[in-house]
Order: C-alpha cells, then sequence, then structure tokens
C-alpha cells in the first residue's frame, strides 16, 4: 500500500522528479564515463604495439626509444648498428625482426622505413592492419621499382586527400626549408591503411631501401642536386649498396613469450653491450604514470559533479517538502507514524537516485557502444563495454551511499514537520 | 455505558510559556457528540492533536476510546488513530494525487481492523463507501472523479466518508465546516452527525461559531487563560 501510494504521489509530481532524475544520471554518466575512459584508455595505451614483444634500440633512455619507435614522438639522438639487427634476427628463439629507420617527414608527418614484413607484423589492440586501398610496397631486393613505392598511414591519407598513385616528395629530416625536399626521388603511393586509432595512421610507409636510396648522393645535409652544384660527386644506384648501416630500432617477435628476459639478457650482450631491449607493455605502463595525474583529476572532478548532483536532488526534494506538508499531514491524520512518513519520503528521493544511478550507466554503456569504432579509429582507445569493473562497482557504490544520505536530508525534514505540524495542514 | 473521552486537570503549554489552557475535567460518552467552543488561539487545535494522539501530553490525565494517552506509546496513539478514529480538517483532506475512491479506501488499505470492520456490515468496504457517499448526498458519479474537479463542499464530504469508513469510534473534526458557505454548514453537520450517530460514533468537533452548538448533544467552551 505505501508503494503504491508512494508511486501515485511521485508520479504527481513526475515532471520536477525526472528533471533530477535526468541531473543524477548525467552525472553519473559522466563520473562512469570518465572511470571507463581512463581504464580503456590505459589499457589500449599499454597495446598500442601488441604484437611486439621486445623493441629494441641504441642503449640509452627506455622512454625515449619508446616514444620515437612507438609514436614516432622526437627522433633518436643517435642509432644502432645495423649489425645488431642481422645478429639478432639470428637468436633461434627470435620468429621475426622488423627494423625500424626514422628520420625524414613527410608534410610534418613521420616517414617510418622498414620492410614489408611490417603490415603482417604490426598489431594495435590484438588487431592487425587492414588495407583501405592497394597492397604493401615490394621487396626492393627483388622488384628495384619498390624503391619508389610508399604507403600511407589513414590519416595522412584522409589529411591531404592522397589517392593511389599519387605522387609525393618526402622531407629531409624533420624541417622544410629549402634545399632539405627529395625532389629528385618522387614516391608513389601505393597503398592506404585503414584506420587503426594507433600512431601508424599519422606515419608514411616506405620499404628501408627506399629511405636509403632517397638520401643517395647526400652531403653534408643537402640535396643532391645542390650537392652536386657545389661540386659533390654523383655515386651510381646498386641495389646491394641500400642496405643502411643504421637503424632507429627494430621490432622483435618471439617464439614464446615466456623466454622474452633470457632473450632480453642475450640483446643486450650483442654488439659489446650496445643494445637496449625494452618490453612495450612495461615501458608503456610506466610512460602512463606521466598522465596519471591528468586521470586522476579527471576522475576527481567526476566524483564531485556526481556527489554535487546527489546533494542538488536533496534540494530539489527538500524544497518540494514544503509543498508536501498538506499530503504529509494528511496521512499522518489516517494514522501514520512520522517514522513511516519518514519511511515515504526517503524511499522516493532513494529511488529516484537509483534509478537516475541505473540510467546513467546504461545511458554510459549505449554511449560507449555507439562510439566504439569513433573512439578505436579517432583516438586509439578500445573500449569494452559490459558490466563494471571492479573501481567502478565501487564508483556506484560510493554513489549510492551518498544517494542514501542526500536522501536522509529532505526525510529526516519530512519527519520533522510531521511532528511539529501536529493535525494541522499547514494553510497554503 | 464506556467513555468515548474522559480528561482531567489537562493542561497544556509550550516551553516556558503560560499555560495555554487548563481544563479541569471533560467526559463524553461513546457515541455522543461533543461542541468545542473558542476564539482562534485559546488552543483548540492543541487539545485536538492530543485527543487524535499526535501530540503528547505533558500535564493532567487523559484517556480516549479507553486508552491511557499519558501512557501509551506515540507509535501507539498513531496506531488508536488510525485503527479506530477519523479525521477531517478545515480543507485539504484528501491527497490530490488520488482519485475520491482511492482516497476514501484508503483508511481500510492502510488499517486492515478497519477494512475487516467495513466488511462485516457491508460485505466489503467499497459497499460501504458507496453507501456513504450516498448518505452525505455525493452522486455516484464522483467515485472515479479526480479529487481536483470537486467543489469545496463535495471536498468536505468526500472526507467525512473517509473518516467515516471502516466503524471508527471517534471522529475528530476542525473547523470542518468554515471552508463552506452559511447554507452549506448546517447540511453537512447534520449529515455527518447523522450518519455518525447511525454508526454508534462520537463526534468531537471545534469551531469558533456558536451557532452550530445547536446541534450536539454537549457543548465545551474553551476556558480563557487566566493571566497572572
Amino acid at each position: 500500500m505505501w508503494l503504491n501510494l508512494a508511486w501515485r504521489s511521485a508520479w504527481s509530481r513526475k515532471q520536477a522528479l525526472a528533471m533530477v532524475m535526468v541531473s543524477v544520471s548525467v552525472s553519473v554518466l559522466i563520473l562512469l564515463g570518465v572511470q571507463q575512459l581512463r581504464e580503456d584508455a590505459k589499457r589500449s595505451f599499454s597495446n598500442a604495439l601488441s604484437g611486439v614483444d621486445l623493441i629494441v634500440g641504441p642503449r640509452g633512455s627506455a622512454t625515449e626509444l619508446m616514444l620515437y619507435s612507438v609514436f614516432q614522438i622526437g627522433r633518436p639522438s643517435r642509432n644502432m648498428g645495423y649489425e645488431g639487427y642481422t645478429a639478432l634476427a639470428q637468436l633461434p628463439q627470435v620468429q621475426w625482426a622488423v627494423p625500424i629507420q626514422l628520420g625524414d617527414s613527410y608534410m610534418g608527418h613521420p616517414v617510418l622505413g622498414s620492410t614489408p614484413e611490417i603490415f603482417t607484423r604490426f598489431k594495435s589492440q590484438g588487431q592487425g592492419l587492414q588495407w583501405a586501398q592497394g597492397r604493401a610496397f615490394a621487396d626492393p631486393l627483388t622488384q628495384p621499382e619498390a624503391l619508389s613505392e610508399v604507403v600511407l598511414g589513414a590519416e595522412v591519407a584522409k589529411r591531404f586527400g592522397h589517392k593511389l598513385n599519387d605522387k609525393l616528395v618526402l622531407t629531409h629530416g624533420q624541417s622544410s626549408g629549402l634545399g632539405t625536399e627529395h625532389e629528385d626521388h618522387p614516391m608513389t603511393v601505393v597503398g592506404i591503411l585503414a584506420a587503426t586509432g594507433a600512431p601508424i595512421d599519422r606515419s608514411v610507409i616506405v620499404s628501408l631501401q627506399a629511405f636509403e636510396a632517397i638520401h643517395v648522393g647526400w652531403g653534408m645535409g643537402i640535396s643532391p642536386s645542390a650537392f652536386k652544384a657545389a661540386g659533390g660527386a654523383q655515386q651510381a644506384l646498386d641495389i646491394k649498396d641500400l642496405e643502411p648501416s643504421s637503424l632507429s630500432a627494430v621490432w622483435v617477435g618471439l617464439h614464446n613469450r615466456a623466454e622474452v628476459f633470457s632473450v632480453r639478457r642475450k640483446i643486450e650482450g650483442l654488439e659489446r653491450g650496445q643494445l637496449m631491449a625494452v618490453m612495450p607493455g612495461v615501458a608503456l605502463d610506466e610512460l602512463w604514470q606521466i598522465v596519471k595525474v591528468v586521470e586522476n583529476t579527471l576522475l576527481l572532478v567526476g566524483m564531485l559533479v556526481a556527489v554535487s548532483a546527489m546533494f542538488s536532488v536533496a534540494a530539489v526534494l527538500l524544497v518540494a517538502m514544503a509543498g508536501r506538508r498538506k499530503e504529509l499531514a494528511i496521512l499522518r491524520a489516517m494514522g501514520a507514524a512520522p517514522l513511516a512518513l519518514m519511511g515515504f519520503v526517503l524511499l522516493e528521493s532513494l529511488l529516484v537516485c537509483v534509478v537516475g544511478i541505473v540510467t546513467g550507466y546504461v545511458l554510459c554503456q549505449a554511449l560507449l557502444i555507439a562510439g566504439q569504432e569513433v573512439l578505436r579509429t579517432e583516438f586509439g582507445v578500445l573500449v569494452q563495454a559490459g558490466w563494471p569493473a571492479a573501481q567502478a562497482w565501487w564508483a556506484l557504490a560510493g554513489l549510492c551511499v551518498v544517494a542514501l544520505v542526500a536522501s536522509l536530508v529532505p526525510a529526516w525534514r519530512a519527519y520533522r514537520l510531521s511532528l511539529s505540524d501536529g493535525l494541522h495542514p499547514p494553510s497554503v | 455505558m464506556t467513555h468515548a473521552l474522559q480528561l482531567s486537570q489537562l493542561s497544556h503549554a509550550w516551553g516556558n510559556s503560560p499555560p495555554l489552557f487548563d481544563i479541569a475535567q471533560l467526559t463524553l460518552l461513546q457515541g455522543e457528540n461533543l461542541f468545542i467552543q473558542g476564539p482562534s488561539g485559546c488552543g483548540k487545535s492543541t487539545l485536538l492533536g492530543m485527543l487524535a494522539g499526535v501530540i503528547s501530553v505533558s500535564h493532567g490525565q487523559l484517556e480516549v476510546l479507553g486508552q491511557n494517552m499519558v501512557k501509551l506509546s506515540s507509535v501507539g496513539r498513531d496506531r488508536l488513530r488510525g485503527e479506530h478514529m477519523g479525521v477531517i480538517f478545515q480543507q485539504f483532506n484528501l491527497l490530490p494525487y488520488l482519485d475520491v475512491q482511492a482516497n476514501v479506501l484508503l483508511p481500510t488499505r492502510l488499517f486492515p481492523s478497519r477494512a475487516k470492520a467495513a466488511a462485516q456490515e457491508w460485505g466489503d468496504a467499497q459497499s460501504q463507501a458507496l453507501h456513504l457517499i450516498q448518505t452525505l448526498g455525493l452522486p455516484q458519479s464522483v467515485w472515479h472523479q479526480p479529487v481536483h474537479q470537486l467543489s469545496v463542499g463535495q471536498q468536505q464530504r468526500v472526507a467525512a466518508v473517509r473518516a467515516l469508513m471502516g466503524s471508527p469510534r471517534l471522529v475528530i473534526a476542525d473547523e470542518p465546516t468554515s471552508a463552506l458557505d452559511d447554507a452549506n454548514q448546517l447540511e453537512f453537520l447534520d449529515l455527518l452527525l447523522g450518519t455518525a450517530r447511525r454508526q454508534a460514533a462520537s463526534v468531537v468537533m471545534v469551531s469558533h461559531n456558536a451557532h452550530l452548538a445547536q446541534r450536539f448533544d454537549h457543548m465545551f467552551a474553551m476556558p480563557l487563560r487566566s493571566r497572572a
């Protein structure tokens, strides 16, 4: 009976209560959204390069190596010897090794020199690369025309509107200026990658040999034509000579991931200890610690929003209590005890909060699922909708406690009013 | 003969202020009705609150329907009111979000003993309600009407129907006629008192309007506050 009465009473004030509920659900949406994206962003960041067991580079800073070899942020201060690559590729535990050469750029986008194997080995969030158009560049060792073939990441193609067979000129280094364009070595687009959300979307990928070839004849940081004009000697081009002398980094995949520690020790023992091997997942986790402050701030803001919403619920219901005095006095005259009336009011505000929380959760999940594709391809965040994670459960439980506390405010007011009003409903 | 109420040396004061009223003796037999008259501010409403059990007795003796209100807990007093009393206010008696039917049946739904009492005589609560509606001169069509469509006079009658549902032994009415015009006042009062008499319920009513007293068995004038 009380339930039915509470329901009818609430229904008569449905507009106000609906607004209250919406404000609760929006704040829960923010809190849970921040919480979930935080978790997903962290996991996605750790999995930004998921198929690779070890990243090998010159001895130095692991963070720097991660930044340039995974995110193409910054540039290597020095390279590792090419012999290191050939030596580690011969280790029995190594299944594959993909070299990475960095340094040039295309309209501000990093140029990545590698072998065609990169397209089959690269994985982000456990997903391999897919072709939007075209194909991988060929292996120049068998098909010399591959020296002018280039593959574009999704973002590069989109930004400059490039199609297959477009010709483009890469820039030497990261600056663009007179005499630093590789204009005597134009490249042809043979493939465009589908969006992954990973940094590779922003890259331009060429073969290792092409990377070398466009630098042939360069001297003292100026282009061959300028160099020639200055009296420099021009060399003949032979495909065998296009083996680089050094590399920026090498991505390594193992037969057995469990051997990662011993292989790491082995690699770091090669080349007189000039190499460093890093486990990307671990290193990325460490990098993530840098943004942890931002992440925590977001969560804190979300929590404050939710708590303030709960108390605005309390405020709204408290104000509404003035209009409910008549109702409470009538029920009291019919034998309702003050505690029963308190429960009556508590039930309503609690239900409003709980329904708001559940709606907020469902809304949050629905939005995440709806935005899943965009989040993955545009932001590289792989969302995992579903039941809330352990931390989200705590957040939800916390919200319920706050809701209870906030609901007690109007309920207590109802209790006091029903005592002080006695039999008399105040004349309104 | 049992007493509907019996009180002696009953006084009440808010805080440290002088007593609002001080009543030496007042008794009412079950089934008889009582008119309490007094100007506003004399403590009529406080006295009614004590009779109904929502205000606790601090000084004196009070028995209502055979229960010692001084000793009874507040929950016990709420229960006594819910099971055996009906209350009518000056206005705003009805819950606006319920229709007439739900308003009228509320006492029998909140307290099973009242539903049982209604069923004993009428078969079920609805039959009694429909009978009372007819007795109090309301058209049967009000049954499913929302409360806000009724006139003030109709609302007071519905309130009376509700107060009389499930054979209460005491009906407490606080200025139930003052929202009505003169012609309707006496008609309403006669219907209320007549119906209550047939159910052997006592009616205690307070009003500032002394003209209404003639319809009652007994009249009690609130003593004026003595100023020291």
